[in-house]
């Protein structure tokens, strides 16, 4: 068993909205392993994306306790939690979210240099990550709106990579990408979990969930199922079948 | 129409602190200029209604003695003359004396009359203000301060004697009411002007009032008719003014008030037109989408700039109506301090004109800023503004790459906003650039005016000394002898100021020295020199400039009947008689005529009392002393009127200034962070915290604010004496040498670029409210 990562007790979290008030997590006690593949699946509404953006501090519950090692993260001021993201997290957004402002390369350096002083250091381990996600010297000189959305996303994961997180969280990183591109980001993505990142993505998607070794499946703010499966193998199908037979059972 | 109101009034709703602003600055523009307007135009005609009202002179001279050959002659000399309307002579007593007047002495001619014989006259009539019905004496309403109202005690010196009365009541006269009109009016009541003319402490006298058919004719007119005089009575004793003189003045605060004013109001309307064209450019940047989606509804470019222009000329009238109404609330306070320099009662009415050209000239300026800058609608095609104005061919630079810069990431960050927010970068500019000239004047009138009024005092008053005591022409050499062995006096000399008339030109006032080297403020030939010889004369730049004369011209001067040519050897700049002065060595002037009397100033050693050592020399002269004057107190008490008017400009510019940084920075942030939420959103979800996006929304505006902070302080500095001279040409100024407090400026600047920065790091926390998970559910 690989150490927890991050784990939450009683995690809640409600909106209200004019006086109504929406239960969107549920109680969830959960612990997050290192070196997992984590994927959150669930129909629209489940709470996936909430909770998603709690475990990594991009918002704060409303009860409960997300701790990452020793650390509450759920009682971190919103700048402390900036530095808690800056420190051990990782973004892949859906919209990738680059600055328009900036170069490809400057996108990943502004993450970069918030911990990193070195910017020799720096910019060679930059160009390190985007010969991996094979983004050229030219395209790393381009602006976002230069580049397609494929290379916008791989982009985004070496941005997210820049600080060598602990965790890195993907929010539908395939969601605005066709399937050629998609099917290369989840590539990419693999490849890292390979080499011992640790993942946690939101799909709703079951070529992207195929890529996870471990599925949690929310139904109505609350995990309804976990399911281990192994390393990720490509064209493994007992192991795809398994992945099926747990949707089933969660009436996906 | 409908439907620009529909969009012109979602766009408001959209853009309520934007809105405010802007509403704010053309409120205070309109505010401003109308208050402008007011003062030049009806304000100004104050003097000229009055002048009507009391059917007052355009030109008055008092002369000492009655005698009927000379009232004969005088009378006769009018009679002849075609351009005289009508005219009446008066009997009076009247010499050179002055009174207690904010904490300083007045000095000039005094004419005293029985109250109610003033107010009767046909030409030149006085008109009381306030009146306490006991017996006393009555001033001129200008001299009603709060030392100096009803009640109190004046001190009014004549000669070599001291009065002391009680002041009870004040008076207006247009002619004769201010220290600025050389001749100034005291009303007795029966019973003290009995008693006063009893004491003959001062001469009978003759007050001719002359009324001209042309009121344009009055200074050639004042001129020819003293000459005459003096032709034929060469040793009388008299005392003049005119209309154009006393107009001018009379209202020089005005002049200079309405003169900065007009700057500001201009100013600011600058500033706000650099706001609107930002705030637009910037809405269409934002709103790209949104025109697209109305552009392929088929909504026109002309439409889309039309509900813009609504928009704004709504915001730009409404706030032109409301600065326009507000000046209403603060001209009695303005009017309060003009009063205090001008002395003429003013009673304030609505002004359509002035109201009218406030509005028409902000919502044309505003109107003009809209068209022109949202001209660029018409260049963007639906499809182009869909794709959020991507266009096919990219010219975008990446300025600042982090791979390659050495500065540290924050400062780099603020400076890619810098490089990438012209429009921005020109708001910032321009209205620091204002500001900093502001800022510079400010300074200039601190270091000048409040702090120490030398400089201003030279340059309004010319010379100056310690005391000034005037003695009779038969008692000259023994008085220098007394002074020259005096080892109190520090240095005496010659500076007698006696009227000439310029052959075909105007009358005026010629200070006669022996020797010009001896004086205090050597600025006052500020080209050319100070005459040496008897044939030359230093003239006043202003009349010079009039009359084309040139340094190297000859001119012809006249007095007492005889006429001589002159070498201009140089321009002289003072304030004395508006701009309407010479220099001349006494040998010079007695080409013309002999002194009557000579008026020595006197630098005194540091420990010597001034007024003991004047008393001493009234006592030993006792006779032959015509008057002898405290310069530095009565100095002190005419110029008060001007730092108080000033200290209340310096303190309202600093105000204003402060105010409009606050106001550009807020539209400027509020528009920054709209447009840079999702860039802030996604820097905050990579772990920038909110103050790094404080510090680098605050450090973007600083390279424009700094650099223009620095140019506009070195333009001002450049600029501001010449502008000066501009506002001050009026009274005879025209070349400004006012020091400049390079300290004061260059504190000011800091303080303007920390207090911006302070400023914009406080409207940059609303950065805290952008969090990441916000973009994420945004969108």
């Amino acid at each position: 068993m690989s150490d927890i990562l991050l784990k939450t007790e009683k995690l809640c979290k409600t909106f209200s909205n004019g006086g109504l008030q929406q239960h969107v997590l549920k109680n969830i006690d959960l612990e997050l392993y290192d070196g997992d593949f984590t994927v959150i699946m669930g129909a629209s509404g489940a709470g996936k994306s909430t909770l998603l953006y709690a475990l990594s501090g991009m918002d704060t519950p409303t009860l409960g306790k997300i701790s990452f090692g020793d650390k509450v993260i759920s009682d971190m001021s919103q700048d402390a939690l900036s530095v808690f993201r800056r420190q051990h997290c990782g973004f892949v957004f859906q919209q990738i979210y680059l600055i328009d402002g900036m170069s490809v390369m400057d996108n990943v350096l502004a993450a970069g240099l918030l911990v990193q002083k070195d910017r020799k250091s720096l910019v060679q381990k930059a160009k390190a990550l985007f010969a991996a996600v094979d983004i050229d010297e030219e395209t790393q000189k381009k602006f976002p709106s230069q580049i397609s959305g494929g290379q916008a996303q791989r982009v985004g994961i070496v941005r997210a990579l820049i600080n060598s997180p602990r965790i890195l969280f993907a929010d539908e990183p395939t969601g605005a990408l066709n399937s050629k591109t998609g099917l290369d980001v989840l590539d990419t993505l693999t490849k890292f979990n390979e080499c011992g990142q640790s993942i946690v993505m939101v799909t709703h998607d079951l070529r992207s969930a195929r890529r996870g070794n471990r599925i949690l499946y929310l139904k109505d703010g609350a995990v309804l199922g976990d399911c281990k499966l192994g390393k990720y193998e490509h064209g493994n199908e007992e192991r795809h079948e398994k992945l099926s037979a747990f949707l089933r059972d969660m009436e996906w | 129409m409908g439907k620009y109101f529909l969009v012109a009034r979602s766009n408001l709703r959209k853009a309520k602190g934007q809105s405010a602003v802007i509403v704010a600055l053309i409120l205070l523009a309109a505010l401003m200029l109308n208050l402008w307007l007011m003062l030049s135009t009806d304000y100004a005609e104050n003097f000229e209604r009055y002048h009507d009202k009391l059917n007052a002179e355009h030109v008055t001279l008092s002369i000492t003695g009655v005698d009927k050959a000379q009232t004969d002659f005088i009378s006769r000399t009018l009679d002849e003359d075609a351009r005289v309307s009508e005219y009446r002579h008066d009997e009076c007593v009247g010499m050179i004396g002055g009174f207690s007047y904010n904490g300083g002495m007045t000095n000039m001619w005094l004419v005293f009359m029985e109250k109610q014989y003033a107010l009767d006259r046909s030409i030149g009539k006085a008109e009381v203000i306030e009146d306490s019905g006991k017996s006393g004496v009555y001033l001129p309403m200008l001299y009603k301060t709060d030392d100096m109202g009803v009640g109190a005690t004046v001190q009014i010196s004549v000669g070599s004697y001291i009065v002391s009365y009680e002041v009870c009541g004040f008076f207006n006269s247009v002619m004769m009411g201010s220290h600025n009109c050389s001749l100034t009016q005291i009303l007795f009541t029966p019973d003290l002007y009995e008693q006063f003319v009893a004491l003959e402490y001062a001469p009978k006298s003759v007050l001719w009032s002359v009324r001209l058919k042309d009121a344009s004719d009055n200074a050639q007119f004042r001129a020819q008719f003293k000459n005459a005089i003096a032709e034929r009575f060469p040793s009388v004793n008299m005392m003049s003014n005119d209309y154009d003189t006393v107009a001018q003045a009379r209202y020089i605060s005005q002049n200079i008030c309405s003169g900065i004013l007009c700057a500001m109001a201009f100013l600011v309307l600058l500033i706000a037109i650099v706001v609107i064209v930002s705030n637009i450019i910037n809405y269409i940047q934002v709103n790209i989408k949104n025109l697209g989606v109305l552009k392929s509804t088929g909504y026109t470019s002309k439409q889309l700039v039309l509900a813009l222009l609504t928009q704004f000329l709504s915001l730009a009238f409404l706030a032109s109506v409301a600065g326009s109404a507000l000046s209403y609330g603060v001209f009695p306070s303005i009017s309060v301090m003009m009063i205090s320099q001008t002395g003429i009662p003013y009673a304030m009415r609505f002004l359509p004109l002035p109201v009218f050209i406030s509005i028409a000239v902000l919502c044309g300026a505003v109107a003009l800023a809209v068209w022109l800058a949202a001209r660029r609608i018409r260049k963007i095609e639906p499809i182009t503004a869909l794709r959020s104005g991507i266009v096919t061919h990219n010219f975008k630079k990446n300025r600042v790459p982090l791979e390659k810069t050495k500065a540290p990431l924050n400062f780099a960050l603020a400076l890619k906003t810098t490089l990438s927010n012209m429009k921005h970068n020109v708001t910032v500019c321009v209205t620091m650039l204002v500001l900093s000239v502001l800022v510079v004047f400010s300074g200039l009138m601190t270091e000048n005016v409040i702090a120490d009024m030398t400089p201003f005092v030279n340059l309004i008053v010319g010379e100056t000394a310690d005391s000034c005591i005037s003695v009779h022409a038969e008692a000259e050499a023994r008085f220098v002898e007394q002074l020259n062995s005096d080892v109190r006096v520090e240095k005496a000399y010659l500076f007698n100021s006696i009227n000439i008339a310029h052959v075909g030109g105007m009358e005026l006032l010629a200070t006669v020295s022996d020797d010009f080297s001896a004086v205090n403020n050597k600025n006052v030939v500020f080209e050319g020199r100070f005459p040496k010889y008897d044939n030359e004369m230093a003239v006043a730049a202003k009349y010079a400039g009039e009359k084309d004369i040139e340094i190297g011209d000859t001119v012809k001067f006249s007095a007492c009947g005889k006429t001589a040519d002159y070498l201009v050897c140089g321009f002289t700049q003072m304030t004395n008689n508006l701009g309407k002065d010479c220099l001349i060595t006494r040998a010079g002037y007695e080409r013309l005529g002999e002194l009557t009397e000579a008026s020595y100033y006197i630098d005194l050693k540091p420990s010597v009392d001034i007024d003991e050592s004047n008393a001493e020399m009234k006592e030993k002269f006792a006779g032959d002393v015509n008057i002898a004057i405290n310069i530095a107190q009565t100095v002190d008490g005419a110029s008060r009127v001007y730092v108080s008017l000033m200290t209340f400009i310096v303190i309202a510019i600093l105000a204003v200034s402060a105010l409009i940084i606050a106001f550009v920075l807020y539209l400027l942030v509020r528009t920054m962070l709209a447009t840079k939420m999702r860039d802030y959103g996604i820097l905050k979800s990579v772990g920038y915290t909110t103050g790094q996006l404080v510090l680098q929304t605050a450090l973007s505006f600083m390279p424009s604010l700094i650099i223009s902070t620095i140019v506009g302080l070195v333009v001002g500095c450049l600029i501001i004496n010449p502008l000066m001279s501009l506002f001050l040409s009026s009274i005879g100024v025209v070349k400004c040498t006012f020091g400049i407090p390079i300290g004061f400026v260059s504190i000011a600047g800091v303080v303007l670029i920390v207090l911006s920065f302070g400023i914009a790091c406080l409207l940059s926390l609303k950065a805290r409210k952008i969090s990441p998970r916000n973009l994420l559910v945004g969108e």
